[in-house]
């Protein structure tokens, strides 16, 4: 049988005062720990430690986030933009490509830039600013 | 109303239902958040955006747990996020931890408060959930999606770090 450091005792000991099954014999632990003077002294820390937790709980939190947490659905239900207009969006841009293939065709400045039109109305649609510097960002470590 | 017929009316978009939940578990879920975080504005700004991601993510719950054991990941997924950005409180009366049962001297409870100060985020979450909350080591492994192994050593650790902060504490308990 291997020796049982005093590491795999104090372990094994701190799960059975937990309620779990210890790793070892509870013979060959106790043996270990009647000719160990550390871990006798450890148990002993050990056991007030217990003995400290066992005298408190955590402090009960009062709290009521269902306004604050309902207010930011709400907020989320109506910015959600369904994939209608996204789907619209992409077939003006593939109508204006078969447009512009059409051969010996000028259909002036105007059309060309209906593209750009489409780009903007897309940014206004999910109220973002291009221009905007986000200022936010932080580097992750 | 129980939580898995809230958690199948959420799925149906009932906002009421989610109330229900949310209005359950909030004050567990702050009390978890502080343990780790050690700033009660913090855990509350981390419980409410679990909640909004558990809203967005209610339709792939996992069914083979609770609603807690799920929710808790996304929990400390944000107490986690917020923990890499800001700081704990400085004194310990900004996140009281503890309540001590009737005959513990206030001392000790704030002995035992810095002594949790002074751990990882990782190993006070382990104590707090195992002799606060009660939970088996086989709880824990499930919650913390860590092995049970590893759940021994954290605690083992994290108790090894409370008996050296305690020390004088625990000396005097001894001779009680």
């Amino acid at each position: 049988m291997n020796e049982l450091s005093c590491e795999d005792v104090l372990m094994s000991q701190m799960a059975a005062a937990d309620g779990e099954e210890p790793q070892f014999a509870k013979e060959q632990l106790a043996a270990h720990v009647a000719a160990c003077a550390n871990c006798q002294h450890e148990l002993q820390e050990s056991q007030a430690l217990n003995h400290v937790l066992a005298g408190h709980t955590l402090a009960e939190q009062h709290v009521d986030l269902w306004p604050a947490i309902e207010n930011r659905i709400a907020k989320r239900s109506n910015s959600v933009i369904g994939w209608r207009p996204f789907a619209l969006i992409g077939l003006l841009l593939v109508i204006y490509k078969l447009l512009e293939m059409l051969p010996a065709r000028d259909l002036g400045l105007a059309f060309k830039l209906v593209p750009l039109v489409i780009v903007a109305f897309l940014f206004v649609l999910i109220k973002e600013n291009p221009f905007r510097i986000n200022t936010e960002l932080v580097l992750e470590r | 109303m129980d939580d898995t017929e809230a958690i199948k009316s959420c799925q149906q978009g009932d906002r009421e239902a989610f109330r229900h939940l949310v209005e359950r578990y909030q004050r567990r879920a702050v009390t978890h958040a502080t343990a780790i975080l050690l700033n009660r504005d913090d855990a509350e700004d981390a419980v409410q955006d679990a909640f909004i991601d558990a809203f967005k993510a209610i339709g792939a719950f996992d069914t083979s747990r609770t609603f807690y054991q799920w929710f808790y990941v996304l929990l400390r997924n944000r107490c986690y996020k917020l923990t890499s950005k800001r700081r704990p409180a400085e004194s310990l009366d900004e996140a009281l931890l503890l309540t001590a049962h009737r005959g513990v001297a206030d001392e000790t409870r704030l002995a035992l408060e810095k002594a949790l100060h002074s751990l990882t985020r990782e190993e006070r979450e382990i104590v707090s959930l195992k002799y606060f909350s009660g939970l088996s080591y086989d709880e824990l492994a499930t919650q913390l999606q860590i092995p049970r192994g590893t759940v021994m050593s954290r605690l083992f650790y994290a108790r090894r770090k409370l008996q050296g902060e305690l020390g004088g504490f625990l000396i005097r308990e001894r001779e009680v």
